[in-house]
């Protein structure tokens, strides 16, 4: 079982080291050999105002002049000893841009997930125990209205109530503590969702059980039931899915910085798209990968350690995304 | 007994015309929704009197009436005629991006299931790397190379969709592959080419047809999205995206946000409700 469990957490870990240095090579090649120059398109933008001797010396410092091949060495040996480039636009090293902002969004992230557990929590405990004629389908058709609503129309309409009509904050002030939980409700909105659709369906299996309906027939009432049996083996298949809602964290971060006019990651990608400063995307783009594969490695190998039914057999390594299955005893592969 | 029984008739007799059909009612809502915004991207100058680009100065920014069903924006200009003639870029654009996700993504995943072996290994990979990408971060990346309009918010919302599409493929052709009537097709002298084509397409189809409903509902999302943060094409256009973006500079006149927001939202809607549809009846 040990040797079993290390032989998986290996292999899974090499496994994520090579996506992760893909992902990089990936996004490099998009931006580098999709049509779209950047020597033209930035450096020789008259709003710049570039000198030619800048120019040439940017395109030194860049290294645009070599062929495609060689840049992605030189990019990726950088990247895998932790030096990410200089900003074509401000020539300052993009890891200092990047750390710079990173708290500011870490903060946002991390209320967004809150208030998505929350939410999500709320919601499966709504699907359980509202009264089925009164509010029960209410609360169950929430994800999906919540899938359907753009992160920015959330913003809108939570800045327009919030802070044009009740005038709880300050839209001038973005960082106060109002206008950072508006944002986190915003940004957390469509994660909750996502979150609430697996639990609820979960909860809906687990209810469904033999040995739920062994419990109701002498005598435990529903509440007890919840919280006592049904929570911890649905409960258990969100950490996969909080793991897999990090990207969307990051995707969503952009949109809801700029609607809240805070700054962060996704601020920083929304000037570094305005402006094309290449370096700068590339950065952020394959940092957020590495972030998703390590937060999703993190999951998939505490998974195990969390829910004693799932085993590991050896050479078939399976995402365990289906959590519980119809038969007595749910043997999940890992 | 008998009450619940009579109920169930007056019920049934109530929602005669969709129940004929096995259509529940909000399907058929949907599907009327889903209508009317076809209509309004095929002949929107059939829905809409007003010209979407030329305004009245003098009504500006003023409140739904019966003259202006959504109000006026800040030239004067109709926003029903602009939600409605913005409905033709937002909707096809998604469609773009479906198709290209559906079938570089539907191709990936039928190799791989299919072939076995290497091929897949090679694209589980590829996928792996697609995944790791946040989507709407890979959107915006392939956007950025390929040039702000909305034909490449089109491509890039595609490209950002072709993992989960080659993952879904993959499984359902693996599972049908391992079918018995497939084994039996093989045996009695079925071509590969003959089961790919006969047995494995459709059987996969059941499942990648309400993913690709659910994906379209989620295309205009990013779509919207991307138009928002001006990765689309520039004004006088009017995606509903970028109608929004327009609005949020003009938040005392709020219905500018509300009426195209309104607009995605009862769309997006009705395609996941067709989407959830079409899984259960399969």
């Amino acid at each position: 079982m040990r040797n079993a469990y290390l032989n998986y957490a290996g292999k899974r870990l090499l496994q994520a080291a090579v996506v992760v240095l893909l992902a990089y090579v990936f996004t490099f090649l998009v931006v580098s050999i999709l049509p779209g120059d950047p020597i033209t398109n930035v450096l020789h933008d008259p709003q710049n105002a570039f000198t030619m001797a800048q120019i040439q010396e940017i395109i030194e410092a860049q290294g645009l002049n070599d062929p495609v091949a060689l840049q992605l060495w030189h990019a990726l040996s950088g990247f895998v000893t932790g030096d990410l480039g200089l900003s074509m636009r401000s020539s300052r090293p993009v890891a200092t841009l990047i750390s710079e902002v990173l708290p500011s969004t870490l903060i946002l992230a991390s209320s967004a997930l809150a208030v998505a557990l929350v939410l999500a929590g709320l919601i499966a405990y709504g699907s359980q125990f509202l009264p089925r004629r009164f509010g029960q389908g209410f609360v169950r058709s929430l994800p999906s209205l919540f899938l359907s609503v753009p992160t920015f129309v959330i913003g809108l309409v939570l800045i327009h109530l919030f802070g044009f009509q009740l005038g709880l904050f300050m839209v001038i002030d973005p960082n106060s503590f109002w206008a950072t939980v508006f944002a986190s409700i915003a940004l957390g909105i469509p994660i909750s969702a996502q979150i609430a659709e697996v639990l609820v369906a979960n909860l809906d299996n687990e209810s469904a059980q033999e040995y739920a309906a062994v419990a109701r027939a002498r005598g435990l009432r529903q509440t007890p039931l919840f919280f006592r049996h049904f929570l911890k083996p649905s409960a258990l298949p969100v950490v996969t899915v909080v793991a897999l809602m990090v990207g969307e964290v990051l995707g969503g971060a952009l949109i809801t910085e700029t609607v809240f006019g805070r700054t962060g990651i996704g601020n920083l990608v929304q000037r570094s798209v305005v402006t094309q400063d290449l370096p700068v995307l590339q950065a952020v783009v394959s940092l957020a990968a590495m972030v998703f594969v390590l937060v999703n490695l993190i999951a998939d190998l505490v998974y195990p350690l969390l829910d004693p039914r799932v085993k590991i057999l050896g050479a078939t390594a399976v995402r365990s995304s289906a959590s519980t299955s119809d038969t007595a005893s749910p043997t999940v592969t890992v | 007994m008998t009450i619940s029984l009579a109920s169930a008739l007056s019920r049934k007799r109530l929602h005669a015309p969709f129940a004929a059909l096995g259509i529940p009612p909000s399907v058929a809502l949907a599907f009327i929704i889903l209508a009317l915004v076809i209509g309004w991207s095929l002949v929107p100058g059939l829905f809409s009197g007003h010209d979407p680009f030329v305004g009245v100065p003098a009504d500006k920014l003023q409140a739904p009436s019966i003259a202006h069903w959504f109000g006026t924006d800040q030239l004067g200009r109709d926003l029903y005629a602009r939600v409605v003639h913005g409905t033709a870029s937002s909707v096809s654009s998604a469609l773009i991006a479906v198709v290209i996700g559906l079938f570089v993504g539907g191709l990936i995943g039928l190799l791989a299931g299919f072939l076995g072996g290497w091929v897949d290994i090679i694209f589980a990979r590829l996928v792996d790397v697609l995944l790791a990408i946040p989507s709407f971060l890979l959107a915006v990346i392939v956007v950025t190379a390929l040039g702000f309009d909305t034909i490449n918010a089109a491509i890039a919302t595609g490209v950002s969709a072709v993992a989960v599409f080659a993952r879904v493929m993959r499984s359902e052709v693996i599972k049908t592959r391992q079918a018995t009537f497939v084994e039996a097709s093989f045996l009695s002298g079925g071509s590969r080419w003959h089961i790919l084509l006969r047995h494995v397409l459709p059987n996969a189809s059941r499942s990648v047809l309400p993913l690709a409903v659910l994906r379209f509902g989620l295309s205009i999302l990013v779509i919207a999205g991307l138009a928002f943060l001006g990765y689309g094409d520039p004004p006088p256009a009017s995606d509903w995206g970028l109608l929004i973006s327009i609005g949020k500079d003009y938040m005392k006149w709020p219905w500018l946000i509300y009426a195209p927001a309104i607009a995605i939202i009862a769309t997006v809607l009705s395609l996941n409700r067709i989407s959830r549809w079409l899984r259960k009846t399969d």
